[in-house]
C-alpha cells in the first residue's frame, strides 16, 4: 500500500506493508535518526513523535495510521521557534539531558506547553512520564520545562506586540 | 502475517457492512494492546484489518444534563480534555492511571472497554457508574450495560461479531468515590487491578453503593450491594465485618497478592462510607 502523510513540513508517499512500524520506516526510509527503535512497547520514549501535534511512540504506529497526517520529528521540530524556547528553558534551568531522552523530552514538553501554556508541577511530571529516562533530576525537569514556558510567553507576547 | 489487507471504511454503514462480509477480520482503532504485545520487528496483524479510528461516527462526544456520551474512537487523552465539570471523578481518575500521555494518544474507549484477554482500567469505574455500552451489527443496534461485557464467572465477554460504537455514562451525584489501581502501571500483569467505589447516602441512609474490582477477572457483587443498601450510617462494626467477610470470599480466586490487597481496599471503602 502507499502511504501519504505529510513529514516535517512536506507531503512524502512511501510504499508500505501493514506490518511496517513507523519508526522503521522513518529510519530506513526517510533517514530519520531522530527516533530509535529500542522497547517497541511504547514505553522508552525514544521513538517519540508529534502526530498531528500529539505526542506519540511511532512504533507503535503501523504506518498505514500515519496516512493523511502530519508527522513532526525532533529533526523538523528543531526549525521551529519552539524548539528554542524549549532548548534555552532547559539551558536556563541547568537541565541537562542525555542523548537518548533529548528528543523525547523536547518533543513531550512541545506537545504539553500546546495546550497549555501554563504547565503546573504535577502535569510536567505526568507529561514527562512519557520518557522515563532517569538521567535528569525531575524537579530540575519542571523548571526546565516552565522556564520554557516563560521564554515562549514572552516570545508570544512580542510578536502580537509587533 | 507480514502483508494484511488493510481496510479504511469511510463510514458506519460500510464498516458494518465489511463486518458482515469478514467475520473474521479484526478491528483496529488505537492499537496499543495489540502492538505491546508485539516486540519484535514487525507487526503480525490478522489477513483481514480493519482500520476503524479516523470513522467520524465514532469520534462524537455528547453532553446532556443527564449523561455524557463518548464514541468509541475517542482517544483517552480526548477524553480527558473534556471540561472538568463534564467528566465523572472515578471515570477521569481511571483514564489519568493509563499508561503515559503519549500512549493515551493513541489508545482509545473501545479498544480499552473491548480487550477480550483482561479487563482494562475503564472497566471497573465504568461498572460502577452503571454505563451503558452501544453495540453495533448488521442486525441493528443494542444498549447493555458495562457490567455485562463480563460473564458470570467475571470474566471479559464481549460479543463476538459486534461493534462497540459509544458509551453512555449517566452524570449523577455522589457523596464517596474512590479509585485505586493496583499492580504494575504499565504493563497489564495478573496482579493489576482497578478498584472503583461510588456510594451516596440521603438522611441518613446509605440509599445507592457500588464496588466494582477487575483485572484478569471481574467482581461486583450485587446481591451484597442490595443488603448494604437502605442500611443507617455509619455502620456498625459487626455489619461492616460481615459485608467485608463476603466480598473476601468472593475474592477467593485471586492471586494471593491482589486479594489481600482487594481485602484492605474493601475495608477501606467500608470505612469510608461510615464516616
Amino acid at each position: 500500500m502507499t502511504v501519504s502523510f505529510i513529514l516535517n513540513g512536506e507531503d512524502v508517499a512511501v510504499k508500505a506493508r501493514s506490518a511496517d512500524r513507523l519508526v522503521d520506516l522513518l529510519r530506513e526510509r526517510f533517514g530519520v535518526a531522530g527516533v530509535l527503535p529500542d522497547c517497541r512497547r511504547g514505553v522508552c520514549g525514544k521513538c517519540l513523535v508529534l502526530l498531528d501535534g500529539r505526542l506519540a511512540p511511532s512504533c507503535l504506529l503501523p504506518a498505514f495510521k500515519a496516512r493523511g497526517r502530519e508527522v513532526v520529528t525532533i529533526e523538523g521540530f528543531a526549525q521551529t521557534d519552539e524548539y528554542g524556547d524549549i532548548k534555552g528553558g532547559f539551558a536556563d534551568a541547568g537541565l541537562e539531558t542525555c542523548g537518548f531522552c533529548d528528543s523525547g523530552k523536547i518533543l513531550a514538553a512541545a506537545a504539553l506547553l500546546e495546550r497549555n501554556s501554563r504547565p503546573s508541577r504535577e502535569e510536567i511530571l505526568a507529561e514527562m512520564s512519557a520518557v522515563p529516562c532517569r538521567c535528569t533530576d525531575p524537579e530540575a525537569l519542571v523548571k526546565g520545562v516552565q522556564a520554557a514556558a516563560d521564554r515562549r510567553a514572552r516570545r508570544l507576547y512580542r510578536r502580537a506586540d509587533q | 502475517m507480514l502483508i494484511s489487507e488493510v481496510h479504511s471504511p469511510q463510514s458506519l454503514p460500510e464498516l458494518l457492512e465489511l463486518m458482515r462480509r469478514l467475520p473474521a477480520a479484526a478491528l483496529y482503532s488505537g492499537g496499543t494492546e495489540l502492538l505491546r504485545e508485539q516486540a519484535g520487528k514487525y507487526i503480525f496483524l490478522p489477513p483481514e484489518t480493519i482500520s476503524i479510528g479516523a470513522l467520524p461516527e465514532l469520534r462524537q462526544v455528547s453532553l446532556t444534563e443527564r449523561y455524557l456520551e463518548i464514541g468509541a474512537a475517542v482517544t483517552l487523552a480526548e477524553i480527558l480534555e473534556l471540561k472538568e465539570s463534564a467528566l465523572p471523578e472515578l471515570l477521569a481518575g481511571a483514564l489519568r492511571g493509563v499508561a503515559t500521555p503519549a500512549l493515551r494518544n493513541l489508545a482509545t474507549l473501545g479498544g480499552n472497554l473491548a480487550t477480550r484477554s483482561r479487563f482494562m482500567d475503564l472497566w471497573a469505574p465504568l461498572a460502577c457508574l452503571d454505563a451503558l455500552a452501544e453495540l453495533k451489527d448488521a442486525a441493528g443496534s443494542r444498549w447493555i450495560n458495562v457490567n455485562r461485557l463480563a460473564d458470570d464467572e467475571g470474566r471479559p465477554a464481549f460479543p463476538p461479531g459486534a461493534l462497540l460504537s459509544r458509551i453512555r455514562v449517566p452524570l449523577e451525584r455522589w457523596d464517596a468515590v474512590a479509585l485505586r489501581k493496583v499492580g504494575l502501571r504499565d504493563y497489564p500483569a495478573p496482579e493489576t487491578a482497578v478498584f472503583a467505589l461510588a456510594a451516596r447516602a440521603e438522611k441518613g441512609i446509605l440509599s445507592d453503593f457500588r464496588l466494582a474490582f477487575a483485572g484478569e477477572t471481574a467482581l461486583r457483587l450485587r446481591e451484597v450491594e442490595g443488603r448494604i443498601l437502605g442500611r443507617r450510617l455509619p455502620l456498625g462494626a459487626k455489619e461492616r465485618a460481615s459485608f467485608a467477610a463476603e466480598y473476601r470470599e468472593a475474592a477467593a480466586g485471586l492471586p494471593s497478592g491482589l486479594r489481600q490487597q482487594f481485602g484492605t481496599l474493601v475495608d477501606g471503602a467500608l470505612d469510608l462510607i461510615s464516616r
